[in-house]
């Protein structure tokens, strides 16, 4: 049943799918370091500027019930991302 | 069979008394429960770093502990992008874009959410697919567990084995609900903890250091030089090159499982306040971070210690490695370890399939025969007895559900055919007030024959089992149909949105009294 499914897919869709995937693949065959390092640390880094910088302070730390530096959610995502970012840079 | 482990008396004793501690544990929250919200959200009690705990232990089962090894020992360190790549970013947004829109709406699950987004048809077919995914996955565990761990580590008799974690986990999760499920997931996550850095920090003592490891790893040739390489080329034929672990996983099939499965996003449902709901995220991420350092570092070790083994049995470099370096007594907490994450795994599905049958089909058909919503103890009584149909019936159907050869590919499969298409009618839907019914309708089914088509159609990319490429143009695709129909359609009515989208969340305070009156209700 699978092996059906799947020539009937291969006859139908391949020709349709394949001029839009092969170059696709083709120009991302040549793309390696140092941009998958950049895309991968840029992930962590965007995300913490987006929460730090970005969002609403009140927004963020809607709810809590004392304030304080420690329960402040910009510093708590600064400290949560940073070992990532550092086994990133570490196993380029 | 014979034991591969070789469990000694006092290892034996560790295991029952923690079997039994955690049974009673579950037995004991009993008390907790009285309405459907303690049974389905704890009460809305939970603290932060219990919803932490709880998405950890939750997310990690004990395949993980035994597959991701062996990914490592094969793949090198790439293995661990799941748990990092896969987590923290996903968990941030997670945290600060859907967590407060679930939390603040006041509802128990993701197609609950969606239904008032957008309509009953949306939430329907979201609440099947969950339940049958969640269905199978159940299954899936429990063969694994009872088969490939328990049978192959113990010699222990498989279909014993499934009766018993059945047994176990059915009662405290039929007694207790999420809160039983929580705080066994606490106890269940330490003792995770324990004996998985109790088996890296003799792994890396054994070989030397991690200097060592490294030097070691490398001078042993060619096939081995991309093992210390987190992001692997494009055109590898692996199962994880960096566009994929980028694109696929870290935008698409993460946030989509941190967000939109019932699951995770149950337990920051029954946080105490929306403060605890995000930290608890943010927690469980930090958490999350060092799992790969218990599970795939050891799987490293083993190619050094164990070279015997090779690729083909690459999953047993855990037991092997127990073996070879545990004690007595320190072997019997390891496998508890195991038996934890592989109870927490199995609980976790069972609470969430429940509250989803009951929630989102049993509830949606009832509305729909014009018999109106169920009572509190009507809901917490089908809750109850769900659960248990639900044990029972996977522990029956685990065998010709889970007894497949690439158990690991199948799971991640079944993921990423419905991923893409659920997180792009997620993002549309709190992001773009001009998204309608018919256009999220639209991009959710079509979706997921996109992803089916893509799955099916071989030599469209490099790798073999494309799933991660799958889950991304998946994404893409639903998010064109959705805003596609959505726009050709007509457009919601502002009061339906009130409170639904992010802008109004986020600035509107009429918004936010709507909200509070629509929970009320």
């Amino acid at each position: 049943m699978e092996a059906m499914i799947e020539s009937f897919c291969k006859a139908v869709f391949y020709p349709i799918l394949a001029p839009i995937f092969l170059p696709i693949n083709t120009f991302l065959g040549r793309v390696y370091q140092p941009w998958a390092s950049i895309c991968a640390v840029g992930l962590f880094v965007g995300a913490m500027i987006w929460v730090g910088l970005l969002l609403n302070k009140d927004y963020v730390n809607r709810g809590r019930s004392h304030k304080s530096v420690w329960t402040d959610l910009r510093l708590w995502t600064v400290i949560s991302m940073t070992p990532h970012v550092l086994v990133y840079f570490y196993f380029r | 069979m014979e034991s591969v482990i070789g469990l000694h008396f006092i290892d034996v004793i560790i295991i029952v008394v923690y079997m039994i501690g955690s049974l009673a544990l579950g037995l004991y929250c009993t008390r907790f429960v009285g309405s459907a919200e303690d049974f389905f959200i704890a009460g809305k009690a939970l603290p932060f770093w219990a919803v932490g705990f709880s998405i950890v232990t939750s997310d990690i089962g004990a395949t993980d502990f035994v597959a991701v090894a062996g990914a490592a020992y094969t793949n090198g360190v790439s293995a661990a992008n799941f748990d990092w790549m896969g987590s923290m970013p996903a968990m941030v947004i997670a945290a600060f874009v859907f967590v407060p829109y679930f939390w603040r709406s006041g509802v128990f699950t993701i197609p609950e959410f969606l239904g008032r987004r957008y309509n009953t048809g949306v939430q329907f077919v979201n609440g099947l697919i969950w339940a049958v995914v969640l269905f199978f996955m159940l299954a899936i565990m429990q063969w694994l567990s009872a088969d490939k761990l328990m049978h192959t580590i113990l010699g222990w008799n498989t279909y014993w084995t499934l009766a018993i974690t059945a047994i176990i986990t059915g009662i405290y999760t039929f007694s207790g609900g999420l809160t039983a499920v929580v705080f066994t997931d606490v106890v269940q996550l330490i003792v995770m903890y324990v004996g998985g850095f109790g088996l890296l920090a003799l792994s890396v003592w054994k070989v030397g250091g991690w200097t060592s490891l490294h030097d070691k790893i490398l001078a042993m040739g060619p096939a081995y030089q991309n093992h210390f390489k987190l992001l692997l080329p494009h055109d590898t034929t692996g199962p994880f090159p960096w566009t994929g672990i980028v694109f696929g996983l870290g935008l698409v099939m993460a946030v989509a499982y941190m967000s939109g499965n019932q699951v995770i996003v149950q337990r920051t449902l029954g946080a105490r306040s929306e403060w605890d709901a995000k930290a608890g995220m943010l927690f469980g991420g930090l958490l999350k971070f060092s799992i790969p350092l218990m599970v795939a570092l050891p799987g490293l070790c083993a190619i050094v210690l164990v070279p015997q083994l090779g690729a083909e049995n690459a999953d047993r470099a855990v037991p092997a490695m127990i073996r070879l370096l545990m004690p007595a007594g320190l072997r019997g907490l390891m496998f508890a370890a195991l038996f934890a994450a592989m109870m927490s795994h199995i609980s976790a599905s069972l609470n969430s399939t429940a509250t989803i049958f009951v929630t989102d089909i049993i509830g949606q058909i009832r509305k729909w025969a014009g018999k109106g919503q169920m009572s509190e103890k009507t809901a917490v009584r089908m809750g109850r007895l769900l659960t248990a149909a639900l044990i029972i019936s996977t522990a029956l159907l685990a065998q010709p559900i889970g007894d497949r050869p690439s158990i690991y590919v199948y799971m991640q499969t079944i993921l990423s055919m419905f991923q893409g298409p659920l997180l792009a009618i997620l993002l549309l839907g709190i992001m773009w007030p001009r998204a309608t019914g018919y256009g999220g309708f639209a991009g959710l089914t079509l979706g997921l024959v996109c992803a089916f088509v893509l799955y099916q159609t071989p030599g469209l990319f490099f790798a073999q089992d494309p799933f991660l490429f799958v889950a991304w143009w998946s994404f893409v695709f639903a998010m064109i149909v959705t805003v596609v129909v959505s726009l050709l359609t007509k457009p919601e009515s502002e009061e339906k949105l009130r409170g639904m989208v992010w802008s109004s969340v986020v600035r509107d305070v009429d918004a936010q009294d709507a909200l509070r009156e629509r929970i009320a209700q």
